[in-house]
């Protein structure tokens, strides 16, 4: 099949400049900012509530939601909105769970609350295992998709896109910190929302704004007939449907890049607001989903059963911008896919720069200033070292994602991420709050079942073996409850330690009140309005 | 201002979350203010859990077991699944709503009197912005008043 979009896209090319310009812009002004450790890694905790939920939203829908959910419904119907479903109801967990707890407990990462009662270093080993490969499949996915969804849509070559995609992620990052980081989500967020909205209007347009005869219309465009509309097209298998559903459910609060995001806000109050908000943004923007999906398929399937998409569906939602503008080679069309390919585009950068800040927090604060120096450097030092981890960490990713190619199979990836989240870290961090037996064996054995599981059974399943020994894709099913039994019986089968055991009341209390919580840096200057910098202590005069 | 609310000996911020010696946990943690904020949190939390979880996996069950069901024509090609589909939005924000609702009015305030009858800790009110309480707590006599409203509302 050959690609509609040979030619370098200049209209896409000009947006991504300006979107480029305006987030470099940011990182100057955020650099200019960020002295110190908490507003490297927490934004100084002045994110407000409201900003915390748009910067949430941009972390967490990657390019694998805003098109690879609508290539999945236009491909599979019914069975594309179950991913829909579950990265929502996903929040749920987080919101009774984690959100508040993650803020009054935890400083600049997960190991952060995961090691706080337990024998640090180990733990905080522990925390970073499962950080680093959450975010090394996740990573490699994002970039991967980048390079080839940038070479299809703006015509540029793979490893050119993915080396941009990388640089712009490490200014972010190396420069910016989380402030800069979480200014590029919420513009982000912005534009993937509005873009989205108008994309709905006008396939709810040219349906004659009839949501009902969506169904239809794609239904009768599909070949697989009435099967469209129902469940089983993508999974046919129902237990893998099921562990879908629990991987991701489970594995949204184990994400460690939103659960960093609990840390920029001033107080648990800001974390439960931020993910309401989020719950707002992300739910609408996934019940639109179905008019970019459905629509793809009403609107594009006329043109044959593809309609031009390629096999993976990732250029339904940019190829129904086309002809919903007017069609290939008009104005409008051209204009709207070009504004589609650089929210695409936009949608990767928030994304891989949370990956990238979080994997940096790992190597630098967890392994580097707590392990191997025992909490013994400066702040300083410690910055230094995260700006080298980014780096490496995005340079590493980069190069793999060049190597491997545009071929390398990601699939199976992201979902991969989710489970090993789902597996590893989810259960960990809730019994380290709330199960005071808990203690470091069980967290480093839970965590290590649920890393090997999740993997082990991806790597012995069908999407990576043309014989595999297990014919299930989706291991979250098998691997959740082992990383629970690891951290069960780790626990009950080690000795009690003395040190576990006396500071849970206070990561308890702690955790359920906020009493000792961390505390906001002044947060003088932290809002983006570009003003000059207020002399210190004008505002604390301001505030007696 | 934010100097004086850090611990004692944290100077360093590379280390973990700061420990609070002077404040006796264990007591806090046995303090009927605590269990009442556990058993409010409890009581909503726990059946709301319950309640997604069950529409949750019951929506997803049906999707891999009974297909045919689930692809049944409600109106014109919409169908039961998707109704079903739909409804799990309208449940993920009715119930992140009403949490809202009930931890900014119940919970915060609960929490809030844990850290008054917890003593070193009265200026740590971590739920509703710390920087607001301290802000309140210069404020003067009009404090004590605006805050038991709160606590009964």
């Amino acid at each position: 099949m050959t690609i509609p979009l040979a030619d370098v896209n200049v209209e896409a090319l000009s947006i991504f400049a300006v979107i480029v310009a305006i987030t470099l812009g940011i990182t100057y002004w955020a650099s200019q900012r960020t002295k110190d450790a908490t507003t490297f890694w927490a934004a100084g905790r002045g994110i407000t509530g409201a900003q915390n939920g748009f910067a949430i939203a941009g972390d967490y829908m990657s390019a694998a939601s805003f098109l690879g959910i609508a290539g999945l419904i236009f491909l599979f119907g019914f069975d594309g909105f179950l991913y829909s479903v579950g990265f929502l109801v996903a929040f749920l967990v987080v919101l009774f769970l984690l959100a508040e707890r993650m803020r009054n407990s935890g400083k600049f990462t997960m190991a952060d609350v995961l090691s706080f009662r337990l024998n640090e270093r180990p733990a905080r080993v522990a925390a970073a295992l499962g950080t680093l490969s959450v975010v090394a499949f996740y990573l490699i996915a994002q970039m991967v998709g980048a390079g080839a969804l940038i070479n299809e849509l703006v015509g540029i070559d793979f490893s050119l896109a993915v080396i941009a995609t990388g640089a712009f992620m490490l200014v972010y990052v190396v420069f910016g910190g989380m402030l800069a980081t979480t200014w590029v989500q919420i513009i982000k967020a912005v534009l993937l929302m509005a873009a989205t909205v108008v994309l709905s209007l006008f396939v709810l347009g040219k349906i004659g704004w009839n949501p009902v005869d969506l169904f239809n219309r794609a239904e009768a465009q599909s070949d697989d007939g009435a099967a469209y509309l129902e469940p089983g097209l993508r999974f046919d298998n129902p237990i893998d449907t099921i562990s879908l559903g629990l991987g991701l459910v489970l594995g949204t609060a184990g994400l460690p890049h939103i659960l960093m995001r609990f840390f920029t806000v001033p107080d648990a109050k800001a974390a439960r607001t931020s993910v309401v908000w989020a719950v707002g943004l992300i739910g609408a923007f996934y019940v639109m989903t179905t008019f970019l999906g459905f629509g793809a398929r009403a609107l594009l399937g006329e043109a044959g059963a593809t309609g031009g998409v390629d096999e993976a569906g990732n250029l339904a939602a940019p190829l129904l911008a086309q002809e919903v503008g007017g069609g290939d080679g008009t104005v409008g069309g051209d204009a709207f896919l070009a504004i589609i390919a650089a929210v695409a585009f936009a949608t990767i950068l928030a994304v891989v720069a949370g990956l990238v800040i979080s994997a940096s927090g790992a190597v630098a604060h967890d392994v580097w200033s707590n392990v191997v120096r025992k909490g013994h450097d400066s702040e300083h030092e410690e910055v230094y070292v995260a700006r080298i981890a980014a780096f490496m960490i995005g340079a590493i990713a980069i190069v793999i994602a060049v190597i491997g190619g545009s071929d390398l199979n990601v699939s199976y990836m992201v979902g991969l991420a989710f489970a090993v989240a789902a597996s590893a870290n989810f259960p960990a961090l809730i019994l380290a709050l709330t199960w005071k037996r808990f203690n470091t064996t069980g967290a480093v054995t839970g965590v290590l079942c649920g890393v090997i599981s999740s993997i082990g059974l991806v790597l012995v399943g069908p999407d990576v073996r043309s014989d595999p020994l297990i014919e299930l894709t989706q291991p979250a099913i098998i691997s959740v409850p082992l990383g629970f039994l690891g951290c069960i019986l780790g626990t009950l089968l080690s000795k009690e330690e003395g040190k576990a055991e006396r500071q849970f009341e206070e990561l308890h209390v702690r955790a359920e009140t906020g009493i000792g919580a961390e505390q906001p840096v002044d947060s003088a200057g932290l809002t983006p309005r570009p003003r000059r910098k207020v002399p210190a202590g004008a505002t604390t005069t301001l505030r007696t | 201002m934010a100097e004086a609310r850090r611990a004692p000996g944290a100077a360093s911020t590379v280390a973990g979350p700061a420990h609070y010696e002077e404040i006796d946990w264990e007591r806090a943690a046995r303090s009927s203010e605590f269990h009442e904020l556990e058993r409010s949190r409890r009581s909503f939390v726990v059946p709301a859990t319950i309640f997604f979880v069950c529409w949750y996996f019951g929506f997803i069950i049906l999707a891999g077991y009974a297909p045919d069901f689930m692809g049944e024509s409600i109106y014109e090609g919409f169908t039961v699944g998707y109704l079903i589909a739909l409804s799990q939005f309208v449940m993920v924000w009715v119930l992140a709503g009403l949490y809202l609702r009930r931890a900014n009015h119940v919970f915060d305030p609960l929490a809030k009197r844990v850290a008054e009858h917890t003593p070193g800790a009265e200026a740590y009110t971590g739920n509703g912005g710390a920087s607001r309480s301290a802000a309140a707590q210069t404020a003067g006599t009009g404090d004590g008043q605006r805050h038991e409203r709160e606590v009964t509302s």
